[in-house]
């Protein structure tokens, strides 16, 4: 498959009273159709690598190439294919909609005219289209979001970059705004790099996950081989009979667990589900409730924070 | 009922705030300083010149020639802290925009500004005092193409600063074109400065065209190589900040364009 951006030993190193290594020689690859999620904890590093690939923020070293062309030999000429949304930028607030769209559309060759044909469609999606003379100061934070993804998406990109599109935002909102995104995807081809907190909109957008920590790659994997390499599933009982006899059993197999009145909840690998539950029915413990949670990859998210 | 506490809250929260960074301190000490600096020294010529004729058109058109610099300074730096207010700057730069693009943008807009500005207050002076600002004929359009020039050499002098310092500095919007008033003797002649000041006024272009432009009301001849200095020092200048500006924006890439929003 066709590479859309190559991003080798890439490195920022912030120099002054606190020096501080933000990415440590990242490397990775993006594939043309592929959504790629950068995730990691506050400070792993996501939002730095972010603003490297787009040009706002200068790496100390490394190599960053779109379309097999080095950004910085090319620059113009590469983000005019490149298109950015994030939830922690915003617009001039006394434009309208409309004056937005207009500007962004110069920025990117399009006469008026022709901007205005590309981001019509997208606004009536969001519903926005009726009040697209109304100024940004007038919008809501899920509509500014919506007006940065169609201020994302109408410049007709090869590569759009997300920085967590959906940070602060309710969850029906959220999922609209991911259904859009795979749609766009779908309908274009669209290469996407995707920052989020949130692990399961993560899970379900990417074809592929690159978790930072501390500057650094730690893993790249599909969401679902992640999740997977976590052996502990989550067994949650709700116990009639037999608390103090499940106490014992957690204390004598030495098992992480939660206990919330008769709630008991015990994380076992997967290979021992079975003893355990054997050991539940030979002590006649009684539950009448019991659900086993596959792992999932906000439980790698909170492992590989934690190490 | 009054809670001293509260009241205290918010006395706190501004005094901080004004003890801390260059807007607070300019507005106790810097604002003072060139006002009473430059009303000051215009009094004192005026107090010399009740006989000349021409003095309210002096000033108006100082006055006006004055806001061409403003307008020129202002609208750059300003134009900038306005991506910083609107969290926009990161939205910008990441697109195919370079910044000599912004920049050529901000100027077109700017020449615009200046129109507007200059014919409104040419008739606003006419109307309100009978003074005919454009008296000067001819030499109106070069000096104003050369107090424009200036204007941007300052907003770009401004501009460096602030793209690479941040919010903490944004009042030098307004306080680094200010500084060139007094010594560009816009309202008065420069011999009224004292020596070292009339040293320092004799570099700035500015200065040259303010006493062109009293020599012309006056019925005095206009020296033609009062237009060359100025323009020479202007294009030196003008150069001079550009790059400047250029080599801060590239120094703030290293830290970073999003911590500008």
């Amino acid at each position: 498959m066709e590479s859309i951006l190559s991003v080798r030993a890439l490195t920022k190193k912030y120099v002054g009273r606190r020096t501080h290594l933000a990415v440590d020689q990242i490397s990775f690859e993006l594939k043309k159709g592929e959504i790629l999620g950068l995730l990691g904890p506050n400070g792993s590093g996501k939002t730095t690598t972010i603003q490297m690939l787009l040009g706002t923020l200068s790496p100390t070293s490394g190599s960053i190439f779109y379309f097999g062309k080095e950004f910085v030999k090319h620059r113009s000429e590469v983000l005019n294919k490149i298109s950015y949304a994030s939830a922690y930028t915003s617009l001039p607030w006394s434009l309208s909609i409309k004056e937005n769209l207009i500007t962004f559309g110069y920025l990117y060759g399009f006469n008026p005219k022709e901007s205005e044909k590309l981001y019509s469609p997208l606004l009536e999606k969001f519903g926005m289209l009726h009040f697209k003379n109304a100024p940004v100061s007038s919008l809501s934070a899920g509509q500014i979001t919506r007006l940065m993804l169609v201020k994302a998406f109408f410049i007709e990109p090869k590569l759009v970059l997300l920085d967590e599109p959906t940070a602060s935002l309710d969850p029906d909102v959220s999922k609209e705004i991911c259904d859009f995104i795979l749609e766009e995807r779908k309908k274009r081809d669209l290469s996407i790099l995707f920052t989020s907190h949130k692990m399961e909109e993560s899970s379900l957008l990417c074809d592929r996950i690159i978790f930072l920590k501390q500057g650094k790659i730690i893993a790249n994997d599909k969401p679902k081989h992640l999740a997977k390499s976590i052996k502990t599933y989550r067994i949650i009982l709700l116990i009639v009979d037999g608390m103090k006899r499940i106490q014992s059993l957690i204390k004598e197999e030495v098992l992480s667990h939660k206990i919330d009145h008769r709630v008991v909840e015990v994380q076992l690998d997967e290979e021992k589900i079975p003893k355990f539950l054997h050991d539940l029915s030979r002590l006649n413990i009684v539950y009448t409730n019991i659900k086993i949670l596959e792992p999932n990859l906000e439980d790698y998210f909170l492992l590989m924070s934690k190490k | 009922m009054i809670s001293l506490s509260r009241v205290k809250g918010i006395f706190f929260r501004h005094f901080f705030a004004n003890i801390r960074g260059v807007h607070g301190l300019s507005d106790l000490f810097y604002w003072p300083f060139v006002d009473i600096l430059l009303w000051g020294l215009t009094a004192i010529w005026m107090e010399t010149q009740n006989s000349v004729a021409s003095l309210p058109l002096i000033l108006m058109t100082g006055l006006i020639f004055w806001q061409v610099i403003w307008r020129g300074a202002i609208d750059f730096s300003v134009g900038l802290l306005q991506e910083f207010w609107t969290r926009n700057l990161s939205n910008l730069f990441s697109t195919p925009l370079k910044i000599s693009e912004w920049c050529l943008g901000i100027i077109s807009l700017s020449i615009l500004k200046l129109i507007i500005t200059i014919v409104f207050g040419g008739i606003v002076v006419y109307l309100l005092y009978a003074l005919n600002v454009f008296t000067i004929g001819a030499y109106f359009l070069p000096f104003t193409a050369l107090l424009i020039l200036f204007g941007w050499t300052v907003g770009f002098l401004a501009s460096a600063l602030i793209i690479y310092w941040g919010h903490q500095v944004e009042s030098l919007a307004w306080m680094i074109p200010f500084i060139f008033a007094p010594f560009s003797a816009v309202f008065y002649p420069v011999n009224v400065l004292p020596q070292w000041a009339q040293t320092i006024a004799w570099c700035l272009p500015t200065t040259y065209i303010f006493e062109g432009m009293r020599k012309i009301l006056g019925q005095e001849v206009f020296p033609m190589n009062f237009f060359v200095s100025s323009l020479v020092l202007n294009l030196i200048y003008f150069s001079l900040s550009f790059l400047l500006f250029m080599k801060m924006f590239k120094k703030s890439l290293n830290k970073g364009l999003s911590r500008l929003e």
